[in-house]
């Protein structure tokens, strides 16, 4: 009997019942883009933010600061120490690997060239390729640590192309300085080598690099003499902004409570992933840049409570709107409900079936809405990240305990409103 | 009775008795309004907001001195009128010089600063202690202080050796039996000391090189390197590099100082060597993670009596503006003051361009989205109100009012209730907008005049249209089937 009364409310009434389906509809794809958005958007942001560049930079832990004011050209092998290139994989071993975005490592030395003049030469990857031992492929490299460069001439350094190990990249005011053009041959002279360079590209990287020479970490380490030698390296990670437990952690993780250790080693604050590194990396010491650690912790921090506080706002709008209708199509129906009450209904199954139709209407509204707050997740995520959101499986209890709660409170003080009011005048037409 | 009269009373009537769905429809529409003027609000909003937030990665210019001519604080102040003053978040001058620390015989880069703007500019410098307030208090980097071994609340003493300045051609003092003196700026600028003493034809017999400000065991080592030294004894100025003396390994620019130090060296009576020493407390160590730590901290004031002059190096600006915004300052004020020079830096400029826009179109996106759903929620809403009062349409027909008339009332009535929801969003939309932008970025939100009358007209306009579905049905069906409730 209840099933027949609801099969014929919904064929009957199609059309109103179509409305309140179409609303919840609304209103769940409402909450479901929005959640997913919300929750999704840190990650994203933080991956925009990499464009600032690295926030962690390794370097060896000896290495003093009058090691890192030494003479261009000159005493580089006094007090240098230095990190070993076959090291640098193990990065990607680390508990937090999956957040190293990007790394790269670098070498400074002091050429000379045929005009005479000593140039300060960083060998560095550029688009290495490294085959790690979980398997992994990997192109790590400055190419994409460095967006803000122009390539004013040429292109970037591709160490994939055969014989890249004898060509660089100038910095515009050197090639500028020097005359040079991209195709150009440079003879070079190192400490120990000379070697004959190809010209790839000309950079304007608005700053002091503009004065020196990119070379591949190889050909650099061949004209010092330095095999398998790198002076720093700079990280590029996916960090959880900072909290007290983070600063507390930074200054001396010691000290920690076992239990504020393992939350602090267990999460992706930047003081840990640097502590991890210099696990990974024998005679290293990581250390966060400040400038780009820190403002990215702030940005984010704004982003996600912004994106939470639009968030409830439309949460609070899609409830709203949903328990409005819902109250709306309950009071219309009360000729109806009087006449069940005419003929003997007892309340409670009055309020049975009357709920029982608008949750089955809910169910459909809010599985298609679902799928439609899905897409609108997409949308935003492929126009503005360029890449998908992910599906947060949590998503779904919430908006469907939202939808339920939200339907009920919009129906149960109607229908015992209208419950309250006498047959004969419902039918009657007065209110 | 005159006809607006009793539209108004019909209308307010049906508002008054059925109380209960008209609150209904207000309440949607309001809960719409309140979206689209929150919402519209933030998004007007978020770029200035979040602009401000991007300062805290710090500089984005910096203005130097041009080829010729000098920056002090009088020509920064007025060169930046040509940013509008609520835009700079902060301007930092700084000068470095190398300062001695005669008591460990090293050297330090230090940088003269006023320290309220650094922390304006700088908002990502993490200070142990406390920034330098009072006078001969410093803040050093993290690396020279792990490097000297000082601590919070240690004095060091600095001193600041000038370049000796001269008169006249220095030849004429090379006279046989002279004493001289000369000095010369060496690697990173430091200055080196000379003195030589001349034989009776004129040759160098005696040279003493106090070189404790270049870099230890490199380029002081062209004080102490007897082999080195050695080469002088027996020369005649001027000396060419190279030539008369070859470069100690590993120290040319050193070197090089020295021997243009010779050159440029005047008799004992002629030079004024000074130096100018100063003790200092230690009230922060600083921490970036960046160069800055192998860097002093002191204040401008403090440094300007050290050295006695009174220059800066650059100004670092903080602005709060577009990259487009920020390259035509630049322009403006390379083009007022041909003495300075003023540059972006790139990176910030560039990747904040990138990220700030991403986030623009992200709010946006989710305000369209959000807006379109919530609308939309609102006319069905007023959908299944008015669809409710078929009956009543049809006992009006039934009594013989037109379709128009009909139609007329309740286009009235939504849209009293559609201007209502409207004017009660609009503001509580503001609130809102207010309530975020204190709770996520600290500072209150701008009223936007024009978008209370928009919003207004926006519910109206809502609820009108979807009046007008319904109506149209009703009004189109038979009298008689209406009110038999079919």
């Amino acid at each position: 009997m209840l099933w027949k009364m609801i099969r014929g409310v919904l064929y009957h009434q199609r059309g109103k019942m179509l409305l309140i389906a179409f609303t919840i509809a609304l209103g769940a794809s409402l909450a479901t883009g929005m959640l997913n958005v919300m929750l999704d958007v840190g990650d994203k942001v933080n991956q925009e933010l990499k464009t600032y560049g690295a926030n962690i930079t390794v370097k060896p832990k000896d290495s003093s600061l009058l090691s890192e004011i030494y003479e261009v050209g000159d005493g580089e092998e006094l007090n240098a120490s230095y990190l070993s290139e076959k090291d640098l994989p193990k990065l990607k071993t680390i508990f937090w690997a999956f957040n190293i975005v990007d790394f790269t490592p670098f070498l400074e030395a002091g050429v000379s060239l045929p005009s005479g003049h000593t140039v300060k030469a960083v060998g560095t990857w550029f688009n290495h390729h490294l085959s790690l031992p979980t398997g992994e492929d990997l192109d790590a490299g400055i190419a994409s640590m460095r967006s803000w460069w122009d390539i004013t001439e040429g292109s970037w350094l591709d160490e994939s192309k055969e014989g890249a190990e004898d060509t660089v990249m100038a910095g515009t005011l050197l090639a500028g300085q020097e005359g040079w053009q991209v195709g150009d041959k440079i003879h070079l002279v190192g400490s120990r080598e000379e070697r004959d360079v190809t010209l790839t590209g000309i950079y304007d990287a608005g700053g002091d690099e503009d004065m020196g020479l990119f070379a591949p970490l190889d050909l650099i380490q061949a004209l010092t003499d330095r095999e398998d030698k790198v002076s720093s390296v700079e990280v590029s990670a996916l960090t959880t902004p900072d909290n007290d437990l983070a600063r507390r952690a930074a200054r001396n993780p010691a000290a920690l409570s076992s239990r504020d250790y393992e939350t602090w080693y267990c999460t992706a604050y930047v003081s840990a992933i640097c502590y991890q590194i210099q696990e990974a990396i024998p005679g290293s010491a990581a250390s966060a840049v400040r400038q780009v650690a820190d403002s990215e912790g702030a940005i984010l921090e704004k982003t996600q409570l912004l994106m939470i506080l639009i968030t409830v706002l439309s949460l609070i709008g899609a409830a709203l709107g949903i328990s409005n209708l819902v109250t709306a199509s309950v009071m219309e129906r009360s000729k109806e409900i009087g006449l069940l009450k005419a003929i003997g209904a007892r309340d409670l199954s009055i309020t049975g079936v009357i709920l029982v139709e608008i949750l089955f209407t809910a169910l459909i509204g809010s599985v298609a809405g679902y799928f439609v707050g899905f897409g609108f997740a997409q949308l935003i995520g492929l126009t503005v990240f360029d890449s998908a959101i992910e599906m947060k499986p949590g998503v779904i209890p919430i908006v469907a305990g939202l939808i339920f709660l939200v339907t009920m409170a919009g129906s149960l003080p109607a229908i015992r409103m209208v419950l309250r009011l006498r047959p004969a005048e419902v039918l009657h037409g007065g209110q | 009775m005159t006809k607006r009269k009793m539209f108004l009373r019909m209308i307010t009537a049906s508002l008054l008795r059925r109380r209960s769905r008209m609150l209904i429809a207000l309440l949607s529409i309001a809960v719409g309004a309140t979206i689209l003027s929150g919402l519209v609000t933030i998004y007007i909003d978020v770029p200035r907001q979040m602009g401000a937030q991007f300062r805290s990665y710090g500089a984005n210019m910096i203005i130097l001195p041009g080829e010729e001519g000098s920056l002090t604080g009088a020509v920064l102040e007025e060169a930046m009128q040509v940013i509008p003053s609520e835009n700079i978040v902060g301007a930092t001058p700084y000068r470095y010089v190398r300062l001695d620390m005669p008591s460990r015989q090293q050297s330090f880069t230090t940088a003269g600063t006023d320290f309220d703007e650094v922390r304006k500019t700088s908002p990502y410098f993490s200070v142990e202690g406390e920034y330098p307030q009072n006078r001969r208090e410093i803040m050093v980097g993290k690396e020279v202080a792990e490097t000297i071994g000082v601590r919070l609340g240690s004095s060091i003493e600095l001193s600041y050796k000038p370049l000796a300045s001269f008169e006249g051609e220095a030849s004429a003092d090379w006279v046989p039996g002279a004493a001289l003196l000369g000095s010369s700026e060496g690697f990173n600028e430091a200055v080196l000391n000379v003195s030589a003493v001349l034989d009776e034809e004129g040759k160098i017999s005696e040279i003493e090189v106090d070189a404790l400000s270049q870099t230890e065991n490199i380029g002081s080592l062209v004080g102490t390197d007897k082999a080195f030294l050695d080469q002088f004894l027996g020369k005649s100025l001027p000396l060419t590099l190279g030539e008369d003396v070859d470069a100690l390994s590993g120290a040319t620019i050193s070197s090089q100082a020295v021997v243009d130090a010779l050159n440029s060296s005047r008799s004992r009576e002629n030079a004024r060597l000074s130096e100018n020493k100063e003790h200092y407390t230690v009230a922060g160590i600083l921490s970036t993670g960046g160069e800055e730590e192998a860097y002093i901290y002191m204040s401008l004031e403090d440094l300007t009596r050290l050295t006695q002059e009174e220059i800066m190096d650059v100004a670092e600006l903080s602005v709060s503006a577009s990259a487009e915004e920020l390259e035509g300052y630049a322009a403006n004020i390379q083009e007022e003051y041909p003495a300075l020079t003023a540059r972006l830096v790139k990176r910030l400029a560039k990747s904040e361009a990138s990220v700030l826009s991403k986030l623009q179109a992200l709010v946006f996106l989710v305000t369209a989205v959000v807006l379109a759903l919530t609308l939309i929620c609102v006319s069905t809403t007023m959908m299944a109100v008015v669809s409710e009062r078929r009956r009543e349409i049809g006992l009006r027909k039934a009594l013989g009012a037109s379709d128009g008339s009909i139609r007329h009332e309740f286009l009235g009535e939504g849209m009293f209730l559609g201007g209502l929801g409207g004017l009660l969003g609009g503001l509580l939309g503001f609130a809102f907008a207010q309530m975020v932008s204190v709770h996520v970025f600290g500072s209150s939100i701008t009223f936007q005049p024009l978008l209370l009358p928009i919003t207004i007209i926006v519910s109206m306009a809502i609820s009108a249209v979807s009046c007008q579905l319904p109506i149209k049905k009703a009004v189109a069906i038979d009298p008689a089937i209406v009110l038999k409730g079919e």
